[in-house]
């Protein structure tokens, strides 16, 4: 016991966030085939709109689509939504996936009978999953920059940035609630996929919110996908500062909130159930 | 610790009970048939039953008995991994229910073997990873992972991935895992299962230096008979959940007489061999076929425990010859702690529940 309780609590739960990061990481690049899909992947991604684009308006500018976003540029728009998508998608199957395999390996017993906050070990997973989402949407941003001249300017970034983050929180809550799933049911993909799905249509992701019905616009305000997006491509495509879209940052914070302690108080409940059940070591 | 008559204990269990619900599978369509079971459980399988443990300081304790008789639950509880139905669990004076993190402090265990570590991780990577959990300073973490690399011969390897070590390497990572924040009890659940039989005694010389030398408490769970007998300083036996004996080892063979045990080594012997031979001795009190698998050269078992078999030899030799079945070996005597628990639950220790 002479090791335990040696430094400082906060040390001590960045310690554990920090290893957390690094396992996984040291985990996931152990398997080389990922660094291809990182770097060809994002190539593929963007070829079928730059062609359903040219097939539906016969190019990558459209004057209806100009009438209700504002911008006429298809390709940013998309671009945008599809990178903040896929942090969507892998932050919800990749925290839920990460525990059932810590159980399927047997090493989940170790990390619930070791003395620290387990809540520290579920922030380091959701920060490794957003790293290889980072790598991807930066792949991604990349692309559209060299290929498609889309333009970027740098005094953006530290506002998307910022509101990236804000969406991330919102998924860890979520993605925390798969995680209690799968620690009770030894699965979440096929909920995963289905939430995002349901992110995909009722979120502005491949058109804008105005496409929508008028209940699932409303049902859309929901998902803090939503948010981002319309924040994000008004500060990337309108040029707007935070003033024209402080409302939906404050929504996007009070969605956030709710969503991760709903996590934090659903994982916990159902790690007691499933120790109570005995389920927790089955995989 | 706890005290019970100003006796100290490490660890102790007070009508600990668990109970696992039986779920039943009925398919997809199985809501159609709940009227005609309208009880989603099939039954309750009782793992621990008031299961009552007292492990004194520096103690290697043995816990004994076949598959699903309530061993890796009992260490799962103490452990703070299961939650227990009923009955309370004290670890170095720590209730496991309300003070979980202090338990899980004074604590190293392996449980589950070498599939437990991160296989794409070195043995290094392993080792600070769960240092970290176990809220180690990373100087600290770090002259403590060399010394048990050093200890366990690891070093050489330790940069290595371990899918490329062998099974034994990997248990002693998981060994060294388990000390690694230098818990004063160890739970170790069949610590030397699957290894090769060089890699098995080194680990049964590291886990006897640890409690002799060390004066850590060891609560150890075994299939192997003579590793028991070998390490532990008590031995307690449980079957269905509850603990039918604690004693020395010692103690616990004197309780079969020498010249009680019979033990006849068969090949192929027919299913009714048991009803024949009791049939034989009506006085004695166990008669066990224990099956071999002769494919792999392991003779089946006869044991005969109690009543006077010595006496017998004669009638039983020439009862086998009469049903053709061929003997390889006949022992007198010397009993084991198999024999014991034999007598003791009417059950072998290699059968059960899986």
């Amino acid at each position: 016991m002479e090791g335990a309780y040696q430094q400082s609590v906060l040390r001590s739960n960045l310690s554990v966030v920090w290893n957390e990061i690094v396992k996984n990481n040291k985990t996931l690049l152990a398997y080389p085939a990922i660094l291809i899909f990182w770097a060809v992947f994002p190539i593929f991604w963007f070829i079928p709109f730059i062609l359903q684009g040219e097939a539906l308006v016969g190019g990558l500018q459209s004057a209806n689509f100009a009438q209700i976003t504002g911008s006429g540029e298809y390709i940013p728009f998309i671009v945008i939504g599809a990178v903040l998508n896929s942090y969507v998608n892998t932050l919800l199957y990749g925290m839920g996936e990460n525990i059932r395999r810590e159980a399927y390996q047997g090493t989940l017993d170790y990390v619930l009978a070791a003395p620290c906050n387990k809540a520290y070990v579920l922030i380091g997973k959701a920060i490794s999953e957003s790293v290889s989402s980072t790598i991807f949407a930066a792949s991604q941003l990349t692309i559209s920059v060299l290929l498609f001249g889309m333009n970027i300017t740098l005094g953006v970034m530290l506002p998307v940035f910022f509101i990236t983050v804000l969406l991330m929180l919102g998924l860890y809550g979520m993605s925390l609630m798969l995680a209690a799933f799968s620690l009770m049911y030894k699965q979440s993909y096929d909920l995963s996929q289905t939430i995002g799905y349901v992110f995909y249509i009722f979120a502005p992701v491949r058109y804008p919110t105005e496409s929508l019905p008028g209940w699932a616009q409303i049902f859309g305000k929901l998902i803090p996908l939503t948010y981002a997006l319309i924040i994000i491509r008004s500060f990337m495509l309108l040029g707007t500062d935070f003033s024209a879209v402080y409302t939906e940052v404050i929504a996007l914070i009070i969605i956030d909130a709710i969503l991760l302690l709903a996590g934090f108080y659903i994982f916990s409940w159902m790690e007691e159930k499933t120790k109570k059940s005995g389920t927790i070591s089955h995989h | 610790m706890v005290t019970d008559k100003e006796e100290v204990f490490s660890i102790q269990t007070i009508d600990l009970t668990k109970r696992f619900a039986k779920k039943k599978h009925r398919g997809i369509f199985g809501f159609l048939r709940r009227n005609q079971a309208n009880n989603k459980h099939n039954g309750v399988t009782v793992a621990l039953d008031k299961l009552n443990l007292s492990i004194r300081p520096g103690e290697l304790f043995g816990l004994l008995g076949p598959n699903g008789s309530g061993k890796t639950t009992t260490i799962k509880c103490l452990s703070t991994i299961l939650i227990p139905d009923e009955g309370t669990a004290i670890v170095n004076g720590f209730d496991t229910q309300k003070e979980t993190a202090m338990v899980r402090a004074s604590l190293g265990m392996v449980v589950g073997g070498e599939r437990t570590l991160y296989w794409k991780l070195t043995a290094r990577d392993n080792l600070t990873y769960f240092a970290s959990l176990y809220k180690m300073q990373r100087s600290h973490a770090k002259k403590r992972i060399e010394e048990l690399l050093e200890t366990l011969q690891l070093a050489d390897r330790a940069d290595e991935r371990l899918e490329d070590y062998s099974t034994g390497m990997r248990q002693k990572v998981a060994i060294a895992r388990a000390l690694l924040h230098d818990p004063p009890i160890l739970l170790l659940d069949e610590p030397t299962l699957g290894l090769d039989p060089g890699f098995a005694r080194q680990i049964r010389n590291q886990i006897k230096e640890l409690s002799e030398k060390q004066g850590k408490t060891v609560l150890l769970t075994t299939h192997y008979m003579d590793e028991a007998d070998q390490l532990c300083d008590r031995v307690a036996f449980i079957n269905n959940g509850k603990i039918v004996a604690v004693d020395t080892p010692n103690r616990l063979k004197a309780r079969v007489k020498e010249k009680e045990v019979v033990e006849i080594t068969v090949y192929s012997p027919p299913a009714d061999i048991e009803q024949y031979i009791r049939f034989l001795l009506p006085d004695a009190e166990v008669v066990k076929l224990i099956p071999g698998d002769e494919d792999e050269g392991d003779a089946s078992r006869i044991k005969i425990i109690g009543g006077t078999p010595e006496q017998h030899i004669g009638t039983i030799i020439d009862a086998l010859r009469q049903k053709k079945i061929r003997i390889g070996n006949l022992n007198v005597g010397v009993p084991t702690l198999e024999d014991v628990f034999i007598k003791l639950t009417g059950t072998k220790l290699t059968e059960g529940k899986t």
